[in-house]
């Protein structure tokens, strides 16, 4: 620490005075969006796989400000106190940076991301390939924008493809948010904030199958069944899109 | 030698990569009989570097270095403080390094690196003590508010020469830091200023018409080098930290004054001539390195 040592007094960011008012919400109001989105309209993404040259497999993702990055390594020695197993063994870990939310230090519940991102991704590793070991998936996200956990997941699983990690197939992932009638594809953080639910689906688009599906608030039946054929569509779009960025990177020439 | 000359034999029959892993010792004491090392650069040569500045849209300053493999984030995020009592006109720096298990294979989550508060403490150090940032300039309103700067560093590749990657990315992200423009609320708390606010506040002089950028003193740079039997060899990889463990970082400042000099034990012992030799090198980088952060400026002014 510099300065002058007990600096323990707290800190406090400079933010505008006037609050910003929740907006209130008419029921049935169109939605504005704040990055000049259409309602059904995913974010670019930009992919890119090696990004980290220590680790077995890699891959960093960016879907407008949200950013991660997640290291594979593996297949490695399972630690000594585990029994013997005759699957493989997946070890997920989510972090934040400091600098990545808003305001310092206020990162959210990622014990909760890191299981979650075990969950969606397990149903996916053919694990029998790969006995007695444990492939670890560490994921850093550098600035969270909005729909963090569908980045973590669709970036993770283009890692373990990066690493050779077999897999029935590549895992997408896609959120929808309910703000009064209307359905938000990916949202950024500022729709997260005023949704009134929330619908999240990872699954593999080749295969049909869904691994993960994540719903939270107040849904009425015909927008679950909305807002589920809309992730599902824009699921298999991003699954595309990932198979392609592994395509560049596998022609691209060897250095 | 006995141990060289079964080794000699073996390396006939094996492959280069099976020969890397085994005896890494001779692989690598092979190259340096020839003056080069495995990835073909000469003994004194740093790895290419590369900087870039503002990639965390979302903090006051930032930057992301690269030599060879080794990556460095850092940002800075700038909040109030009240200031100390003995020191009223000065704000804060504080300098914090993560090493994340994304970095290398060696780290575990919840165990984290042995190396990482080492380098934290270091960089600390280095940067306080260089003199590169006046404190002064972090003041608001002198003794009821100043600015307490949290940079953070995060490696996100780790491949040998950490501290020299790490420190090359807080100058670069202090050089890049853009105070913003604050006012004194009536309530005695700094709120910033934005377009609506409108002239309703009362205008503080601090950071009165535009983001201002801080002033620094002359920056420091550094080199890493290790010090194996006669040889001394500039910037290392990973693998050669791990299997030549004596190293020597120097510290220089642009007025090529010398920072700080840091060998931490190890079995290799440094003569004074090697010593001179290792600041020499870091000379010669610390111009290197000048020459691409000034680059790495002058490209984000033309955005």
């Amino acid at each position: 620490m510099a300065g002058k040592p007990g600096a323990a007094a707290p800190t406090y960011s400079p933010s505008t005075g006037h609050r910003k008012k929740r907006p209130t919400i008419q029921t049935d109001s169109e939605w504005v969006r704040p990055d000049g989105r259409g309602l059904h309209q995913c974010r670019p993404a930009f992919l890119k796989t090696g990004a980290v040259n220590s680790s077995s497999g890699s891959a960093y993702a960016e879907f407008g400000n949200t950013k991660v990055i997640v290291s594979v390594f593996g297949p490695r020695e399972s630690k000594k106190a585990m029994m013997y197993s005759n699957a493989g063994r997946l070890n997920c870990n989510v972090s934040y940076t400091t600098f990545a939310s808003p305001v310092r230090g206020q990162t959210p519940e990622t014990k909760d991301l890191s299981s979650m991102l075990h969950k969606a991704l397990e149903g996916a590793i053919i694990l029998k390939s790969f006995p007695k070991t444990t492939v670890d998936v560490f994921a850093l996200v550098l600035e969270s924008g909005g729909s963090d956990l569908p980045v973590i997941t669709s970036c993770a699983s283009l890692a373990l493809a990066d690493a050779g990690i077999m897999l029935y197939d590549m895992v997408a992932s896609v959120s929808v948010s309910c703000i009064g009638k209307n359905l938000l594809i990916d949202p950024v953080s500022e729709e997260e904030s005023l949704q009134d639910g929330a619908l999240m689906i990872t699954c593999m688009p080749s295969r049909n199958e869904v691994t993960q599906m994540t719903v939270t608030g107040e849904w009425s039946t015909t927008k679950i069944n909305e807002a589920m054929q809309l992730c599902l569509d824009a699921c298999s779009k991003l699954g595309k899109v990932m198979r392609s960025c592994l395509k560049e990177a596998a022609s691209a020439p060897q250095d | 030698m006995a141990a060289a000359s079964g080794t000699n034999d073996l390396s006939s029959e094996m492959e280069l990569d099976a020969f890397r892993r085994l005896f890494p010792l001779s692989f690598h004491e092979r190259h340096l009989l020839e003056s080069i090392r495995p990835d073909g650069r000469p003994l004194g040569r740093a790895r290419d570097t590369s900087l870039s500045l503002g990639a965390v849209a979302s903090a006051n300053g930032s930057a992301l270095a690269k030599i060879g493999c080794t990556t460095m984030l850092a940002a800075i995020k700038l909040e109030v403080m009240t200031p100390t009592v003995e020191a009223p006109d000065e704000g804060c720096i504080a300098i914090d390094f993560h090493m994340p298990p994304i970095c290398s294979p060696l780290i575990r989550p919840g165990r984290p690196a042995e190396v990482a508060p080492v380098i934290s403490k270091q960089l600390s150090d280095t940067i306080l003590s260089s003199g590169t940032i006046d404190l002064k300039e972090l003041c608001l309103v002198s003794g009821k508010a100043a600015w307490m700067a949290y940079l953070d560093i995060y490696c996100l590749d780790a491949d040998g020469a950490l501290f020299d990657a790490a420190l090359l990315s807080a100058v670069a992200a202090f050089s890049h830091l853009q105070i913003p423009v604050v006012s004194l609320n009536d309530d005695g708390r700094i709120v910033l200023v934005s377009e609506e606010n409108g002239g309703s506040m009362k205008e503080k002089e601090p950071v009165n018409k535009e983001k201002i950028k801080l002033k620094m003193n002359s920056q420091p740079f550094s080199l890493t080098c290790i010090l194996h039997k006669n040889y001394i060899l500039a910037d290392p990889i990973s693998e050669e930290e791990s299997i030549m463990e004596t190293y020597l970082t120097v510290v220089l400042d642009t007025n090529y004054q010398l920072v700080s000099l840091n060998k931490p034990g190890g079995p290799g012992l440094a003569s004074t001539s090697s010593i001179q030799d290792c600041i020499a090198l870091a000379q010669k980088r610390v111009k290197e390195l000048q020459q691409i952060l000034s680059e790495a400026i002058s490209d984000m002014e033309v955005d």
